[in-house]
């Protein structure tokens, strides 16, 4: 009976090998670390900026100099973040790629027909989740290096500046807000393929061989 | 403490795997809350700017935002608990299929000692190695992190109320000094949670991987310690001590004549702070990929060999 349950609560794909990696899969095992590595590259640098910034505040230094720190620093550590959360979710990406391409061995090795989940529904949020997120974040930070370069010494050039620094920063902190949203989903489908697995591992033994 | 323990408690080993997790969809539903948060101070943030609403508003915006992104991830250590109990339905799956499935073979004499696997160097012992220390640190510490860093998220969200509401400047500079630094300490402690949340589901997949090899009497292959395990928790334990040092500096500032310059590096201090956190996290999550690529291997070893 819960056999039969089983093989009704999940979309599976049948064959006879396993299907290996997907798409998004391949791209989170190729691109998780040069992700990470910009990430780290990128904080080094908004930190450097912070320092500099802090040194013209106290040393009375320009207005305008000032505010294009501002923005510029903003927009690189962003830039960081971008690359982190990215690194996170394509490190998920290569987790979900194991259990597929590792399950279908598995099944493949005990003589059995290779079950493959469809890919669920949580995992095609997290993928458009990501995609929103990481084009929020790099247009917001992008935009906050421009104006960077956009800000004169005159009352209504910092006050330009400022606004655009306020409607930018909850924007980028929208961008954060996504991204962490489609971790979630990311691990919230990793529990379902968990499931999944757990579920096909106790199916085996009844099954008869393929060869 | 022990209702959060209950959550990664192990279920009996004959659980029906097919049941779905209730704190799944508690997690997706706590996690929308906080975008709905964050959502809120964008709407006020673009007021302020078009000069519809008052600059003091911020403040709390900010004190908004911050608790948007802890109830978020408290919602990840949420789904996180849901992954180490999954993983234990799996290890009992695992054990209960394996010998009906696997080669019958001789287990012959193995030699112990260390081993090549695709995944890197491993050990072949006779009984499954306990846990590394820092796996059964991360047992028990991921608790108290995941206590602590909301309710101190949430005391920065009142600081920041307070903050807007404050006449005198140096109150509100006073203020708002701790509210970042609180805030962002409770933003240190819930990555921390999570991080250790990770090093929780690396302890699992030890412990589950030499349970099943040792129940089948087979010799116990495992895995020595990854590099980027070991980085994960340099990064770890830097990022968390970056994010104390912040909030021992804000607290200088606080009450420093100079507030403009200790804030402009101090911004850039404390996301960098949560930056390294985050790349450790990274590093966590290759390191349980790694492993389990490596169970995988073990497993279709035994069903195609016996041994």
């Amino acid at each position: 009976m819960a056999t039969a349950t089983a093989r009704t609560a999940f979309q599976v794909e049948r064959s006879t090998s396993s299907l290996g990696y997907n798409l998004p899969q391949r791209v989170g095992r190729l691109l998780w670390l040069p992700m990470f590595l910009m990430g780290l590259m990128f904080f080094g640098a908004g930190m450097v900026l912070g320092i500099v910034r802090a040194g013209e505040i106290a040393d009375g230094g320009a207005a305008d100099t000032i505010a294009t720190l501002q923005h510029a620093q903003a927009g690189v550590m962003f830039l960081g973040f971008a690359s982190v959360f990215a690194a996170i979710s394509f490190a998920i990406a290569r987790i979900l790629g194991q259990f597929r391409a590792g399950g279908g061995e598995v099944q493949a090795a005990a003589r059995r027909a290779v079950h493959t989940l469809k890919m669920p529904g949580t995992a095609k949020l997290f993928l458009a989740l990501m995609a929103t997120a990481m084009m929020t974040l790099v247009i917001a930070s992008v935009l906050h290096i421009v104006f960077a370069f956009d800000i004169e010494n005159t009352p209504a050039s910092l006050a330009d500046a400022e606004d655009r620094f306020v409607v930018l920063e909850g924007v980028r902190r929208m961008g954060i807000a996504v991204f962490l949203l489609a971790i979630l989903f990311g691990l919230a489908t990793i529990i379902r393929v968990l499931r999944f697995q757990a579920t096909r591992i106790r199916q085996l033994p009844e099954e008869a061989p393929t060869r | 403490m022990s209702a959060l323990a209950d959550l990664v408690r192990r279920p009996p080993p004959d659980t029906d795997p097919t049941q779905t997790l209730r704190i799944r969809s508690a997690a997706i539903a706590v996690g929308l809350l906080g975008v709905a948060a964050v959502a809120t101070a964008l709407v006020v943030n673009i007021l302020v700017a078009g000069g519809d609403a008052g600059a003091d508003n911020l403040f709390w915006t900010f004190g908004l935002s911050v608790a948007g992104f802890g109830t978020l991830k408290l919602a990840i250590a949420l789904v996180l608990a849901g992954i180490v109990v999954r993983l234990w339905m799996r290890v009992d799956a695992v054990k209960a299929a394996l010998p009906r499935l696997k080669a019958e073979a001789d287990p012959g004499v193995a030699r112990h000692g260390e081993i090549d696997t695709p995944f890197g160097r491993g050990t072949l012992t006779e009984k499954a190695p306990g846990l590394l220390p820092p796996q059964a640190m991360a047992r028990i510490m991921w608790k108290p992190m995941i206590v602590m860093g909301p309710m101190l998220v949430l005391a920065g969200l009142v600081l920041s109320l307070l903050t807007t509401a404050a006449d005198d400047p140096d109150t509100a500079q006073a203020l708002w000094a701790w509210t970042q630094g609180t805030q962002f300490l409770g933003e240190a402690m819930l990555l921390a949670g999570i991080s250790f949340l990770l090093g929780t589901i690396l302890a699992g997949l030890r412990e589950g991987g030499g349970e099943v090899q040792e129940s089948l009497g087979l010799a116990v292959k495992t895995l020595r310690m990854p590099t980027s395990a070991k980085a994960f928790l340099v990064l770890m334990f830097g990022g968390f001590l970056l994010g104390i040092a912040q909030f021992v500096l804000y607290g200088v500032a606080a009450y420093t004549d100079d507030p403009a310059t200790w804030f402009a590096w101090l911004g850039p201090l404390r996301e960098l702070s949560l930056g390294i956190l985050l790349s450790g996290i990274v590093l966590a999550l290759f390191t349980i990929g790694t492993v389990l690529g490596f169970q995988h291997w073990r497993i279709k070893e035994i069903l195609e060999t016996g041994r």
